[in-house]
């Protein structure tokens, strides 16, 4: 009786042991509007209002000194203005770091790798049907009674960013303006973008400039 | 304590049986296909075949609950009898008569497939699904929809538990699942592979048209598959309705205007009519485009830019040889058919 209650504790042990020594690095992403939080469907002050936006953030690292002290596996999330989300790490206790490296998008492997689960569904409304690839970053909405729809993304030519952000804390946030983004472009030359191609890789590059911490 | 030890060895075994094993029970599924094939480009091993997911996907291709209207099922456009695709109908139909701009292709060997559409928009099968389930013309659903749909029945939450654990239906277990059923769809018992392996020969009609293939025809329809999965302008003047550019719509490069996927020629006695557009209707008509209709322009194919010249009895020999490519025991497979007993289990006594 008392080796089953050796093993026993054993196998409890090993679970306590894995599950010990680990802490959580936050990262929020706040999506805002003129320096604002973004509300979905409000009119803003000059007369934007967003209907509807949503982005892929994948690939999750930090580093110190240039080199990979943590990655996440597996990292793929949609990052939704409805559902606003912290994005939450279990990394080493004792892990120090100067620099998070993330991609705006997924990367080409992803999109050639047939039908994905989680934050990759095709049912969560990021993919193209038409032209295979995952929408990387949309933005729908209207400046005044113009509608605008941006849809940047596709696998053919592609459109996905890689971003590094210099912090050290455990807990930190990214803030994105929408508004920073429309100011980028002449919407009443250009108020839709539906296909993947140079125009679709020039406002990603935008897209990508414009996550910046909240210090 | 005999009886505790017997207890205590009983709950450890079921703990690491339930941490280690998988609950649900799949019968695994072996893809066949002839030894001298290459290996299949689809990766098995994301998705690996099992009878219970099969079955799923045969399930899914034939309901109409894939479509807005619950009219049309994968199986309006791809019927099993005619190589799975829309015999006698130039282009596709879909949901309330619409009409779509392309002849539905047949579904053949598609493990091998290295890109799907005719103009290659598709570049993995399970996402090919997605395509004619939302598209307007096609079956003109919203896929949350179409979960939403399958999720209240109450025959399919039990077999997505079968075929993937869970009762929960995903877009992932449902695009895998009509994966499953496709990828059985493999064509390799037609006299042409018969006469490959020996077990017979064909007549000196078909092996006179087997020659003429070899010189004309097989730079773009490669043996084994009677593709070579590239696209081609084969030369066809562009339909002026349609105004359809092919790959171009999808690359915007200019060398790749009017090219078309290359279809397979399996079982090409039952999938007319022919090309993408599905304006020729027999053999024939296709054979007098190839000698005596290529319209020159700059993407054309390199390999028709030497005429193709046949004369009648040559011509005859070809569609011979043409003809040893059908495969009755996959057109009229029973495990490809409408599975009745899926929709209409037999009564429990």
């Amino acid at each position: 009786m008392r080796i089953y209650a050796l093993i026993f504790i054993g196998i409890l042990s090993c679970n306590v042991l894995v599950s010990q020594n680990t802490k959580q690095i936050s990262i929020t992403v706040k999506p805002l509007l003129n320096n604002y939080q973004l509300i979905l469907e409000k009119e803003s002050n000059n007369g934007i209002t967003i209907t509807s936006f949503k982005f892929y953030l994948t690939h999750f690292s930090f580093t110190k000194n240039g080199n990979t002290v943590w990655e996440e596996n597996y990292s793929y999330h949609l990052i939704d203005a409805s559902n606003p989300s912290i994005l939450k790490f279990d990394v080493p206790e004792k892990m120090s770091y100067d620099e998070i490296h993330f991609l705006l998008g997924t990367d080409s492997l992803t999109n050639v790798s047939g039908v994905m689960g989680g934050d990759l569904d095709p049912t969560k409304g990021m993919y193209w049907a038409w032209n295979s690839g995952y929408i990387n970053f949309k933005l729908e909405g209207k400046k005044l009674k113009s509608a605008f729809e941006f849809h940047l993304g596709g696998y053919s030519q592609p459109t996905v960013q890689s971003i590094k952000l210099a912090s050290n804390k455990d807990s930190i946030i990214i803030n994105f303006d929408v508004a920073e983004f429309l100011n980028q472009i002449d919407l009443t030359k250009q108020h839709k973008l539906m296909s993947p191609g140079i125009e679709a890789q020039r406002l990603s590059i935008i897209a990508a400039s414009l996550f910046l911490l909240n210090e | 304590m005999n009886k505790s030890k017997i207890i205590a060895t009983l709950c450890l075994l079921a703990f690491i049986g339930l941490a280690m094993f998988n609950p649900i029970k799949n019968t695994h599924v072996q893809l066949s296909y002839p030894k001298t094939w290459p290996k299949p480009n689809y990766d098995f091993s994301k998705n690996p075949l099992t009878q219970e997911g099969i079955d799923l996907g045969r399930k899914l291709f034939y309901d109409p609950i894939l479509s807005s209207d619950s009219s049309i099922s994968c199986s309006n456009c791809h019927l099993s009898y005619t190589a799975f695709t829309h015999v006698d109908h130039a282009l596709s139909h879909g949901v309330n008569d619409s009409v779509g701009t392309r002849n539905s292709p047949t579904l053949i060997n598609l493990a091998w497939l290295t890109s799907f559409m005719w103009d290659g928009s598709v570049n993995h099968l399970d996402m090919q699904a997605l395509a004619p389930i939302t598209h307007p013309a096609e079956m003109n659903e919203d896929i949350n929809q179409v979960i939403k749909k399958l999720q209240s029945t109450t025959t399919y939450p039990n077999m997505f538990y079968k075929a993937f654990g869970d009762t929960k239906i995903t877009g992932e277990h449902l695009f895998k699942a009509i994966s499953q059923f496709e990828l059985t769809l493999v064509s390799f018992n037609a006299k042409y592979d018969s006469v490959m392996l020996k077990q017979t020969k064909f007549t000196a009609q078909e092996e006179s048209g087997y020659n003429l293939f070899k010189q004309n025809c097989s730079a773009c329809h490669s043996e084994p598959f009677f593709t070579n999965h590239q696209f081609e302008n084969n030369g066809l003047m562009i339909d002026s309705t349609l105004n359809d550019y092919g790959r171009y719509n999808i690359t915007k490069n200019p060398l790749d205007s009017l090219k078309f996927k290359v279809p397979t020629l399996r079982n090409i006695e039952f999938s007319f009519p022919y090309m993408h557009d599905g304006r020729f209707k027999n053999l024939s008509e296709v054979l007098h485009h190839y000698t005596k209709n290529i319209n020159q322009s700059s993407s054309l194919s390199q390999h028709l830019t030497k005429s193709i010249i046949l004369n009648s009895h040559e011509k005859v020999d070809l569609v011979a040889f043409l003809l040893t490519l059908t495969d009755k025991n996959f057109l009229f497979n029973k495990n490809n058919s409408f599975p009745n007993e899926l929709f209409y289990p037999p009564a429990k006594e």
